[in-house]
Formats: structure tokens, sequence, C-alpha cells
């Protein structure tokens, strides 16, 4: 509990050096209503325990570094303010769903894996050379996709998806919304290609539509909507396959 | 890398956040409406019956416990559709140009109008 204008934070501690489990540390520090959880941190961290080890970059909700579990709950910690839990103590630990390196620390490379199999970027049959210009969009081009592309890749999609915890072939909200996000630009040719991954076996069926991704999501990206865009239209590929069979199309 | 921590699988995830439980009351909702199209089953059973095996089997759906079972159906049923139709506009958004329709209006448009123009024309086919 917290007093005198103090809250205490219990903080999730693992060293991989010294410890086989992870165990909670709490600590007093002083209370501002203009303080988010991040300054806390970053306050332990400076004044009572150097060891603390957290991620953190622009502290304004841009960079996507500092989304941590706070009172169980996926949180970019620059945005959560101790003023919306104050008095109570707050509890802060890596997200869920993926392996812890160092505290509040964990391994991105299964997630940078998942994304990059979904080839984020524009792909070209015909690349244009640059003396040519850009290749032009309209803004209503633009509308179809650009919720998906607010993504900062915080993952804090994936600490609230319960199929991120217990499918690993499943790529995950991000990556699949980044993949359809790329499907749906009009400058876009590498849908087939894409298309391929996320179709396979769990890459995209494995989501259920539980739709706690884009609750958390800090960017309104809305994972879930992108999903099951993708999913209709890999089924609509897919009843294409019977009418059109591979090769026939121009 | 060696040395990281890997929380345990959680088996009551499910009842860690509310939309969580959402979720799995919206599934369980799959199950009474797999028992009631199995009850709709029996019932065209009875029609290859004949009339006696017909009316027999109509008056036991008229019994407290079948019609129990059918309001608890009912309920499964109006929840699993209004939650489908609330999940309409993310799933298939619609553009006017660069605008894209409203949640609520898209869930009319392509969700509560059609149903309820097809359970009128049900409606009146049935009582005229």
């Amino acid at each position: 509990m917290s007093n005198n204008g103090k809250i205490t934070l219990e903080i999730f501690r693992y060293h991989p050096e010294t410890d086989t489990e992870p165990r909670f540390q709490s600590y007093e520090v002083p209370y501002d209503e203009d303080w988010v959880v991040l300054d806390a941190i970053n306050w332990i961290k400076d004044h009572i325990d150097g060891t603390v080890t957290h991620r953190w970059s622009c502290r304004m909700g841009v960079c996507g570094s500092c989304g941590m579990m706070v009172n169980g709950e996926p949180k970019l910690t620059c945005a959560a303010f101790l003023k919306d839990y104050h008095p109570r103590a707050v509890k802060v630990e890596p997200l869920v769903n993926f392996p812890v390196e160092r505290d509040l620390v964990v391994s991105m490379d299964g997630f940078m894996d998942k994304l990059d199999a979904v080839k984020p970027y524009i792909i070209r049959d015909d690349v244009n050379d640059t003396s040519e210009g850009e290749y032009l969009q309209s803004p209503a081009e633009l509308a179809r996709y650009k919720q998906f592309s607010m993504c900062i890749n915080c993952m804090l999609c994936y600490a609230a998806c319960p199929v991120v915890g217990h499918e690993e072939e499943f790529l995950g909200p991000a990556a699949l919304a980044l993949g359809h996000r790329y499907n749906k630009d009009s400058r876009d040719q590498g849908q087939s290609e894409r298309m391929e991954v996320m179709l396979s076996d769990e890459a995209m069926w494995g989501c259920t539509f539980v739709g706690e991704c884009s609750v958390v999501c800090p960017k309104h990206v809305d994972p879930a909507g992108a999903i099951q865009q993708a999913k209709a239209m890999g089924a609509q590929e897919y009843f294409k396959g019977f009418v059109m069979p591979r090769g026939a199309g121009g | 890398m060696s040395g990281q921590y890997h929380r345990p699988h959680r088996w009551a995830w499910w009842t860690e956040r509310p939309g969580y439980l959402r979720f799995m009351i919206r599934e369980l909702t799959s199950v009474f409406m797999a028992g009631y199209l199995v009850v709709f089953v029996m019932t065209l059973a009875s029609v290859g019956g004949g009339e006696a095996a017909f009316a027999e089997w109509i008056a036991a759906l008229g019994s407290p416990a079948w019609m129990a079972a059918h309001v608890v159906a009912l309920i499964a049923a109006v929840w699993h559709a209004v939650t489908f139709f609330g999940a309409v506009p993310q799933a298939m958004p619609v553009f006017l140009g660069e605008r894209r329709l409203p949640g609520p209006v898209a869930q009319i448009v392509m969700g509560y109008g059609p149903w309820l123009t097809v359970s009128a024309v049900i409606v009146w086919w049935v009582v005229r």
C-alpha cells in the first residue's frame, strides 16, 4: 500500500545468471499524479536499484518499446498514469506469452520472425525506375489499409491473445494485421506470396476471434478485424482455386 | 538463447479477462444451437414416421422441460446472433469512397436489416 505521497511498485524480477524462478520486489516511489508507470520505473532505476532492467525509448506512445503488464493488463507504461492506480500498489510484469530475458524485458525473437514471415513491405512484379516517379494512390485506396499501418509493434496484442500463448505456429495479431495491410495496398503485387504463408495451417486460422488484441491496441489498429478480413480474403482465394486453376489467369 | 524464463501455461486463462469470458460464453452458445439442430432433425424424422408419430413428438415438445430447453436455446441463439452482428463491421468493412460506413450503420445494413426482413417473410409465410 502507499501513503504520504508515495506509491508502491511491485516489480517482476528475474536475472537468468542467479535466478531459476522469478520473484517480485517492492519499491516505494514518490507519487506524482503527472507520472506514468514508466516514470516510476525510471525513478527506481535511477535512485533505488540500478539492476532493474526494462525497455523504453520515446516516452510518448510512438516507439512501442515500453509495453508491460500493469496490474495484469498489457499497457504501454508511458501511457499508464499512476493516478489511475493510486493509492493501490502497481504490479509490473513483462508481457505475457513471451520468454523473459531479464526482469521486465522479453525476447522479441519469435515476434520478429513472425513479422518477417508476412513480408511486411511492398512487393512489385514490375519495379519502376525512380525517374518514373511514385506509385500513385488515391485517398480512397489509402483508406482501405491506413488503420492497419498505424501499428508500432508494441506487442501488447500478443500479450492479450490467448491463442498466441497456446499455439506456436500462430503468426499473431500484429504480424497478420501488417500482412493484411500490404495485401490491401493498391501499390502492392505480393498478395499471393503473402497468403501462401498466412493460409498455411494455424498461421492465420488459429485465430478464434477472441478480439482482445483490438481492445488493448494503443493505436486502434484493430488487428482482430484485419485477421477476419484476411480470412475472408483467404477463403475467396481458396474457392477461386476451383474455378480458376493456377496459371490460368493473366 | 539459454536462461530465458518461460511462464507456465495457464489453463484458467479464460478467467483472466472479462473479454475472454465473453468469448467462452459465445463459444458455449454454439453447443445449444447444435443441440437445437438435433431437435430439428428429430422433428423431421418424426414427420417421416407418419402423422401420429409427428403429433406425438410435437406433444412431447410441449412439456415444461422441453419448453425450458427451447427458451435456453433461444437465448443462446439470440446472444450468438447479436455478437455475430456486432463483429460484422470489423470483419466486413464497407467503404464509400474514403469513408468507412460507421459500425452501427453497417450492423443494420448487413446484419439486423436482412435478419429482420427474412424473419418477417418467414412469419408471414407461416401465419398467412
